[in-house]
């Protein structure tokens, strides 16, 4: 049996599960059972690969290479722990929506989040990726209020329109492989990257320029992003969790693919469609750390700190290595996931996400303050945590690239946004505390993003030559 | 003079008040009553030529000159306008004295308007004027390209079915005659543009300027709308009978029959359309001229894409 | 120039969508959205005769029964239960409106000479302007209007705009990747519809210009 059917199966039990259970306590508690043996699953299914083994697949439209492996792992880790520190918060306290219908569309949402891992074709890594966007619709609207209808709207229409242009881009790529000698063409990627340089140059510039505005639109790179801290700010915290630790992945798995089409027509050179995936990924970046200097909200400010490392992630695509956005990629995911579900905590505690509302926290509940400074702390790149050494790597890679001018640029809004997000983070922490404040239960609350901290703080100790090698 | 030189100026004379007489026919079966018999319009001519004048003191001579004025500019029209698919014409006709022939009816149905010295007349033409300004560059953009494509500005030569340059370029023709059918329904202030059988004053603009005529004046004021009705129906049916393709070979008595038919059918359309379509608000109009612009732009388009 | 029928065939899905953007009114712009992709399907259908292609001729049939036949009956069912005859306005005018798209169609056929390769006849610039031309028309239509339906309309109409550019610039796009593209369109529709009619409930308008209750 196929690996990617394999993959769902777990999935779509515990969406089924969800949808016909009527009882939540039995929901949730197996759903984050359920979550864990995929998890589990994943690591068996797909460690083979590391080692050079190939996977059963249905067809060869299919294909898990190393890269794509190590994101499915990733995936997984990243919903098996929104969802398992969202059914720990259901248990807590009554929720105002259904807590049901978020774990049917999660589950059904990770399916189609590993499908695009999994993609060798163009067309059908196009299906999924829309497949994505329209699963997690509904996790955006889960909440029902006025302004969440609004995110949701915004949020189906933009990223409808920015998937439209890609698949526009897919067709023109498709017929740059036709137009040649051998007229037969393919969708397939490994096909592609093999006949890459005989591809016609002026049509496979133009699929490339409308597939990076379409899956740069899903990703929110910087023109085309406003749905994303409207998006961000309405769904639940754990659904935010997800979308920012795995549904920005896809995107990007998606350009990656592409590039590596252009690349390879290339013949490796930076040429310049990589050059404009480095600077749209600097431009992104710089100015998701501008606008995080004036934030009222605080899942908004966290929106646009994912605009900056989307940012960095595409200046390692551009510079033409995979290793480097996959560990971008897992780090950013990592602490981004256990900031996420902090946050929730802290406003949980406050009852509110305005930054105006928010202060006092140390004095208040201490755990919550500390675990909310160190999680910042690994979001934005402060040593030893995993994240700065990605950052780093990435930094002297384009130096290496003799892109200084951009280097400049990610070295500015990495150093404006640290400095910004402190400023709001250090406000939550400080000050006085507001008397409607709640207490929550310590460990329980606590105890995924805590984990996840941890293991942020693994990766960055375990960063060596060794780990280097083995993702390349 | 030969037989064909007596006849044709008669049917073409008379065809148009019986294209008004199908209009009505057809529209009072909307209506659900009879009708009046087809040739009433004609009768009604006649009736009104045998009438008294009732003129305005205000009134000077360009009251009853303009009228027979444009009725004379109307019929020269009539007969060397290419609407029946014959060539042949009193004078050499191109494109630009079409248009400008056109304009001088208008002209002098404005003067008839404004002569009297009435408010009715005076708001009619104002609106008038403002509906033509709008659809002028519809029907140049349309006959300008159709010169453009076929290399040449004499309307015979455009509309022949045997020398033409315009030979196969049937989308062309198609667009052209859209262009120009909306256009027309605009011009003749018919549905959607103006309620030709409306009472309301103030919702008027054709029926407005011609309120103070009576008489041999009303007579030559009707007639001249219906001539004025059938060469723009004319002329647009035969763009969309250039259309089609098989038509271009075959005899000349099957060219003329299917012009007939086509300005018959053409008329029926429009007793269709007011039958069923409320006349549009006065701010919605340049809305509707649009599209005939519109299409316009695209007979452009077409026309330089070949060129 | 001269059209052969089929280039006729293609020149009108294009005018059919343009038409689109001259009236405001919804129950217009639904019916000649569905008397364009109808024409879009016997194309379709004309190119799976000529390069004799049985699977296009499929593709056809569902495309007309899911585009031409069932989101404009949906969209049709939304229009009543939301109760919104006249769209609120546009941006812009829509004389110039439809004089800007009569505009970026002679801009696509330029832009279609300059794209290489041919497949159904031998001079597939029609097709090529045409398809652009209806990707310009959509997305001008998002843009410019205000009422949420009409941006779905637009929406479709870029679809179809892509789905011709597949058609005539390319051989061979596997039946299975048109069916599931189909699909995600469908789905689409559906889920917006259903938002819209949310959003009516939330807000009592569809008027998107008044969606900013969320900003930084």
């Amino acid at each position: 049996m196929n690996v990617l059917l394999e993959l769902s199966v777990i999935p779509l039990i515990a969406a089924l599960f969800s949808a016909a259970v009527r009882s939540r306590i039995v929901v949730r508690r197996t759903v984050a059972v359920l979550m864990w043996a995929q998890t589990a699953l994943a690591l068996y299914l797909l460690l083979p690969v590391f080692n050079g083994a190939r996977l059963a697949m249905p067809s060869a439209d299919f294909l898990i290479d190393k890269t794509a492996a190590s994101f499915i792992i990733l995936t997984v880790i990243v919903v098996s722990a929104s969802v398992t520190h969202a059914s720990v918060l259901y248990g807590q306290e009554r929720q105002t929506h259904d807590s049901r219908m978020f774990f049917a569309f999660t589950s059904i949402f990770m399916v189609a989040m590993i499908a695009v891992f999994t993609c060798n074709n163009l067309a059908v890594m196009w299906i999924c990726i829309e497949a994505s966007t329209l699963f997690s619709a509904p996790l955006v609207y889960l909440e029902r209020t006025k302004t969440a209808v609004e995110a949701t709207w915004k949020y189906l229409i933009i990223c409808s329109v920015g998937i439209a242009f890609a698949l526009l881009g897919t067709v023109m790529i498709f017929a740059a492989g036709q137009s040649t000698a051998n007229s037969e063409g393919s969708l397939q990627i490994s096909q592609l990257v093999l006949n890459a340089p005989k591809l016609d140059s002026s049509l496979l510039r133009l699929g490339f320029v409308f597939c990076f505005i379409g899956y740069g639109t899903k990703a929110g790179v910087f023109p085309l992003h406003n749905w994303l801290p409207d998006a961000y700010s309405e769904a639940p915290s754990p659904a935010c969790a997800i979308f920012s630790g795995a549904l920005i992945n896809c995107a990007l798995f998606g350009i990656f693919r592409i590039s590596q089409i252009v690349l390879a027509s290339k013949n490796g050179h930076i040429g310049f469609e990589m050059m404009a995936i480095v600077v749209a990924g600097a431009i992104s970046a710089l100015a998701a750390s501008l606008f995080l200097i004036n934030q009222h909200n605080l899942k908004r400010m966290w929106a646009y700190s994912s605009i900056e490392n989307v940012g960095i992630m595409l200046v390692a695509i551009g510079i033409g290595s995979g290793s480097l956005f996959l560990l971008q990629a897992i780090n950013h995911s990592v602490a981004k996931v256990a900031m996420f579900l902090q946050s929730g905590n802290v406003i949980r505690v406050t009852g509110s996400k305005r930054l105006s509302n928010l202060h006092g926290l140390i004095s208040f509940a201490p755990e919550q303050a500390l675990l909310l400074a160190l999680t910042t702390c690994a979001v934005m790149g402060v040593p030893p945590f995993g994240t700065f050494c990605s950052e780093l790597s990435v930094l002297v890679s384009s130096a290496d690239a003799r892109l200084w001018v951009v280097a400049g640029m990610l070295i500015v809004s990495l150093t404006v946004s640290f400095i910004a997000v402190c400023l709001h983070v250090g406000r939550i922490v400080c000050g006085t505390p507001r008397p409607d404040y709640r207490r929550l239960p310590a460990f329980t609350s606590c105890a995924m993003p805590l984990l996840l901290l941890a293991s942020s703080l693994a990766l960055g100790f375990l960063f060596n030559s060794h780990v280097w090698n083995l993702l390349k | 003079m030969t037989g064909y030189h007596v006849i044709f100026p008669i049917f073409a004379l008379s065809l148009p008040l019986l294209l008004i007489g199908v209009i009505r026919k057809l529209k009072a079966r909307f209506q659900n009553r009879i009708g009046a018999p087809l040739y009433q319009p004609l009768i009604d001519v006649i009736k009104f030529l045998k009438k008294g004048q009732v003129i305005s003191e205000h009134a000077s001579l360009a009251l009853g000159g303009a009228s027979a004025l444009s009725c004379a500019v109307c019929m020269l029209l009539t007969l060397s306008a290419p609407w029946l698919g014959v060539a042949h014409s009193i004078i050499p006709l191109d494109i630009f004295t079409f248009i400008y022939l056109l304009v001088f009816v208008r002209l002098a149905t404005l003067l008839v308007a404004i002569d009297p010295n009435s408010p009715f007349g005076g708001f009619g033409a104002s609106r008038e004027v403002l509906l033509s300004v709008l659809v002028e560059p519809a029907v140049m953009l349309c006959l300008v390209s159709l010169a453009v494509a076929g290399k040449s500005t004499m309307m015979s030569q455009l509309f022949s079915f045997s020398d033409s340059a315009l030979l196969h370029h049937s989308g062309l023709w198609l667009l052209a005659g859209c262009g120009l059918y909306i256009s027309s329904l605009v011009e003749l202030s018919r549905m959607p543009a103006d309620d030709p059988t409306t009472h309301l004053e103030l919702t008027m603009t054709h029926e407005a300027m011609i309120l103070e005529n009576s008489g041999p004046n009303l007579a030559a004021v009707q007639y001249t709308a219906a001539m004025k009705l059938a060469v723009l129906l004319g002329i647009s049916g035969q763009c969309f009978l250039h259309a089609i393709g098989p038509l271009w070979t075959a005899g000349a008595v099957v060219q003329v029959v299917a012009s007939c038919l086509t300005v018959v059918i053409l008329a029926g359309s429009i007793a269709v359309i007011e039958g069923t379509v409320t006349k549009l608000r006065w701010t919605k109009l340049p809305e509707f001229i649009a599209y005939a612009v519109g299409f316009g732009l695209l007979c452009l388009f077409q026309a330089i894409g070949g060129a | 120039m001269e059209l052969s029928p089929f280039q006729l065939l293609e020149v009108m899905v294009a005018v059919a969508a343009l038409l689109m953007l001259g009236t405001t009114n919804v129950r217009t712009n639904l019916t000649m959205f569905a008397a364009h992709t109808t024409f879009l399907a016997i194309t379709a259908a004309a190119v799976g005769h000529i390069r004799h292609e049985h699977t296009l001729y499929a593709i056809a049939i569902m495309f007309f029964l899911i585009k031409a036949v069932g989101a404009p009956y949906f969209l049709r069912l939304i229009m009543k239960t939301i109760e919104v005859k006249l769209d609120i306005g546009a941006y812009i005018p829509t004389p110039i409106a439809l004089h800007t798209g009569i505009i970026l169609m002679g801009v696509s056929y330029l832009l279609a000479r300059e794209l290489p390769g041919a497949y159904v006849s031998a001079d597939a610039t029609y097709g090529a302007a045409a398809s652009l031309s209806l990707i310009f028309v959509g997305v001008l239509m998002m843009v410019t209007r205000r009422l949420a339906l009409s941006q779905i309309v637009g929406f479709l109409v870029l679809e179809n705009g892509i789905f011709m550019f597949t058609l005539v610039k390319t051989h061979g796009m596997p039946m299975a990747v048109e069916m599931g593209i189909l699909l995600d369109v469908l789905v689409v529709v559906m889920i917006a519809g259903l938002l819209l009619f949310r959003i009516k409930k939330s807000f009592e308008h569809i008027d998107v210009t008044k969606l900013t209750e969320l900003r930084d």
